[in-house]
């Protein structure tokens, strides 16, 4: 506004508490930030983020929740006593689910929405629509119906949406959690541009920061109990509270780890890099300085699949671990199919050998999922076209398919069908015939396998969404089956029960079972140094698969951008017998 | 509803939706009212005529949608007679006799007359229902006839689930079966069944619930009293030529059958 660089929002001993709640969401909050400035807001899940979103355009208090002490400022303006109408027109925030925000049928009609809300003229309409739709590039789609764009469009156009109201603070509350790799390129490059306009002041809530780091201005940590714990220039930050983070378990960007990691190793680099260019930058230097040194090299590995994974592995086919003799556990030979008109799957063909983990990857809608439900009889193959274990899948009864296959749902709730989590466990194995007190033996070891012994009694609707999860991998294990398939497994989680599930599997894997995890999450840490790319697609075109796994992937054709989806197939060594 | 409406450019596609209802209305009143099976079947020629005349619906797209019906109306037909009180139609003439069964021919024609008004009706509002996309028709009726916005916008907003709660409903039923769950039985284990999707399928709708509120008064929705309109829904010299047209046109056949005495009598109460 008037001058930069004073304080836009002003939050003072801010505490909230949800009706129905025992503890509030946020707790004596205190936070200033100035016009102008980007702010990344970071915190576990649950601990307030979005409640403090609300809190921005006054939705809380006067929409839901209570202010039970303090106030909060925003252009000036005590939220308290100002109306909703004036503060819609300072914040526009941009949500998680892009389907849940859209409320008329056609883009224009539904950036209209927000400026009829507020009764502005047609004439002032029409320019205020162009306008926005001109920023976030969809001046094309202006007719178009909603629900015919991708993922990534539609978040642009919700944006647009709060665009047009002309506020001068936006906060994005996450609002790439439901895309896939190009629909989140799509939101972070507008981001950008809205922030290159200099006319926003940007809050972020974002899990996957690693391209916006050199944005970021100031980093702000929420705690579990709904606090400010860190607020601060974000190089500082990473560099001396990177543990408290990674304890709190929330996302910290790849390249920071590599700097503490490095660090540990005796080779600090200076300035603590945020980017990737900021890490190549500080690491050439040291180089200079010391060379003949021995180079860092490993800790890169998971950046380096993501980025540039199809021509480092396209080439040589993967290498599988020896001792898979025998039919393999999946066999799909060309297998094709076609819904409402759309060549969903093409011609895919592949073996997944017993004991091998294997991560489907691809955009949405590529038919990462569709594929997966031709495996458990939820769309049925023609016949000959999928084996499992050996056995013509069109052959197995539904009721033994279940014994065999086990599948986790993007959505573990859709699972559920019990009261309580122990009976969720039990569910299977009862349905097995086994005796009570060995369904109760196995229940328990289970559940404490799983860390959830301690909610055996909750109902499973009211568990947190790691917790869901790790239910639904629990009751899918609990019967024992060979093949495990988790379709998106990590999908909206933190980082703490993102790492802690799919630590499980590894450990789970190494143990006794196989999987097949398809999630279009890159890989995140540690232990993938063997993931290989066996089939390499082009975004736009119908899954199809080129080389498939354990028939070599030389002609995989090489992709162009740097997310074209790969099937990553870790070669593993097959476990035990079950 | 996106499942039965038809994109078009046509005629009647560019029509205030208010000014469809406010010409079929009237002539579907009417039509419920017949008793003979002739005048149904006039109107029903008609309105294929106008589904695939002026409103433009190739004759394909017109034939599959209603089919169904058509189907499910044919069977009806062919057993209506038989199952009608046989002393209701012994004064007429018999057309057919199975054995102990007689088909009269007053049965045959109450039977006609029951289906063709049935698919007279629905023929007529296909002519409302294949043009009018439901999003136009509320905001027209926020905007012409005071229907309350805040329930307008909602029922919209509403719209945008029923895809997503159908598609919802499809991946419960997936997983449970995935789980082993009982897919047989009698009627005890088919709504136990149901009862096991609807808690899921309740959590999500109420969760989806919140966050489409939230984000609809995150953008002032409800925040004043009055809202001003990007498009205006208003009848234009169009909407009243087509209004006029087709109550003139609907004169004319019932004048036609009056003249002629094909007209049975009008009457709330049909007996069967
Ligand atoms: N509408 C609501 N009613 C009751 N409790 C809520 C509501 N929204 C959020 N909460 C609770 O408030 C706390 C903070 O939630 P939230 O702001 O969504 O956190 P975050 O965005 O950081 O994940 C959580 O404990 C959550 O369960
Ligand atoms: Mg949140």
């Amino acid at each position: 506004m008037s001058e930069t660089r004073t304080a836009l929002i002003e939050i003072e001993d801010l505490t909230v508490k949800y009706p129905g709640r025992r503890v509030p969401a946020l707790e004596h909050l205190q936070l200033q930030l100035r016009a102008g400035e980007t702010a990344l807001l970071l915190g576990p899940s649950g601990s307030g983020k979005s409640t403090l979103a609300l809190t921005f355009n006054g939705l809380i208090p006067h929409s839901i929740g209570k202010l039970q002490s303090g106030h909060v400022r925003v252009t000036g303006l005590d939220t308290r006593q100002t109306t909703v109408a004036t503060l819609a027109q300072r914040v526009g925030i941009l949500f998680q689910d892009p389907e849940a925000q859209f409320v008329m049928f056609t883009v224009e009609d539904e950036i209209a929405f927000g400026l009829e809300n507020l009764c502005f003229s047609p004439d002032e309409m029409e320019r205020r629509i162009s306008e926005s739709l001109r920023l976030v590039g969809l001046t094309e789609l202006r007719y178009r119906r909603v629900e015919q764009l991708s993922g990534g469009e539609k978040q642009r156009v919700a944006l647009a949406a709060l665009l047009a109201l002309e506020p001068e603070i936006l906060v994005f509350d996450e609002p790439t959690a439901n895309l896939d790799p190009q629909g989140t390129r799509e939101v972070f490059n507008l981001l950008r541009r809205c922030k290159e306009t200099g006319r926003y002041t940007i809050v972020l809530i974002e899990h996957r920061l690693d391209e916006l780091m050199d944005l970021v201005e100031r980093m702000v940590v929420l705690g579990k109990r709904g606090e400010v714990i860190i607020n601060g220039e974000p190089r500082e930050v990473l560099r001396t509270h990177l543990s408290t983070l990674q304890e709190l378990g929330v996302w910290v960007p790849q390249v920071a780890r590599l700097a503490h990691a490095l660090q540990h190793h005796g080779c600090s680099l200076e300035p603590f890099p945020l980017t990737l260019s900021e890490a190549v930058e500080a690491l050439k230097g040291r180089r200079a300085l010391s060379a003949g040194q021995q180079e860092p090299s490993a800790p890169t590995t998971s950046t380096a699949v993501h980025n540039d994974g199809h021509q480092r592995f396209s080439a040589s086919p993967p290498t599988r671990s020896e001792p898979d003799q025998g039919e393999a556990a999946i066999e799909v030979c060309s297998l094709s199919y076609r819904a409402a008109g759309r060549q969903v799957l093409q011609d895919i063909s592949l073996a997944i050998p017993r004991g091998a983990l294997l991560a489907l990857v691809g955009a949405n809608g590529a038919g990462k999922t569709t594929l997966a439900q031709h495996l458990i009889g939820v769309l049925q193959p023609p016949r000959g076209r999928v084996r499992l274990l050996g056995r013509d899948i069109t052959t197995i009864s539904a009721r033994e398919l279940t014994r065999h296959v086990g599948y986790v749902f993007q959505n573990p709730e859709h699972q559920f069908i019990t009261e309580a989590v122990e009976d969720e466990v039990a569910y299977g194995l009862r349905v097995m015939g086994l005796p009570a007190t060995e369904v109760q033996e196995r229940t328990r070891a289970l559940l404490e396998r799983f860390n959830l012994l301690s909610l055996a009694r909750a109902s499973p609707f009211t568990l947190s969404h790691g917790e869901k999860r790790r239910l639904s991998v629990a009751t899918m294990l609990a019967m024992g089956q060979e093949i495990l398939i988790l379709d998106e497994p990590t999908f909206g989680q933190d980082e703490y029960s993102a790492t802690a599930l799919l630590e499980l599997l590894w450990q789970l894997h190494d143990d006794y079972a196989r999987y097949v995890p398809g999630s279009h999450l890159r890989p995140v840490c540690g232990r993938h140094e063997s993931w290989q790319a066996a089939l390499l697609r082009d975004a736009s075109s119908p899954l199809r698969s080129r080389g498939a796994a354990g028939r070599g992937a030389s002609d995989a054709a090489p992709a162009g951008s740097a997310s074209a989806p790969a099937w990553l197939v870790r070669s593993a060594h097959p476990g035990g017998a079950m | 509803m996106q499942v039965i409406y038809q994109e078009g450019e046509s005629l009647l596609h560019r029509l205030n939706p208010l000014s469809k209802v406010v010409a079929v209305v009237p002539v579907l009143l009417f039509v419920a009212l017949t008793t003979d099976p002739w005048l149904p079947l006039a109107f029903t020629a008609l309105a294929s005529a106008v589904i695939v005349g002026p409103a433009r619906i190739s004759p394909g797209t017109f034939w599959r949608l209603q089919a169904p019906l058509t189907i499910s109306l044919l069977v009806f037909l062919i057993l209506y007679p038989f199952m009608v009180r046989a002393e209701l139609f012994d004064h007429t003439p018999v057309v057919l006799r199975l054995g102990p069964l007689a088909l009269y021919q007053g049965a045959v024609l109450a039977g006609m007359a029951a289906v063709l008004r049935v698919y007279a009706m629905f023929l007529l509002s296909l002519i409302f229902m294949l043009t009018t996309e439901i999003s136009d028709f509320i905001r027209a009726m926020v905007q012409q006839w005071r229907f309350p916005y805040r329930l307008g916008y909602g029922i919209l907003a509403a719209f945008h689930f029923m895809p997503l709660l159908q598609e919802e409903f499809r991946l419960i039923q997936a997983a449970h079966r995935i789980r082993g769950i009982e897919t047989h039985g009698g009627v005890r284990v088919h709504i136990e069944r149901l009862r096991r999707y609807l808690i899921p399928l309740l959590t999500s709708a109420i969760r989806r619930a919140e966050r489409t509120a939230l984000a609809m008064e995150s953008r002032a929705f409800g925040a004043l009293k009055q809202r001003s309109y990007f498009r205006r829904f208003r009848f234009s010299r169009a909407d009243y030529l087509f209004i006029l047209c087709f109550w003139l046109l609907c004169l004319l056949v019932i004048a036609l059958f009056l003249l002629n005495g094909w007209m049975g009598p009008l009457s709330f109460t049909k007996e069967l």
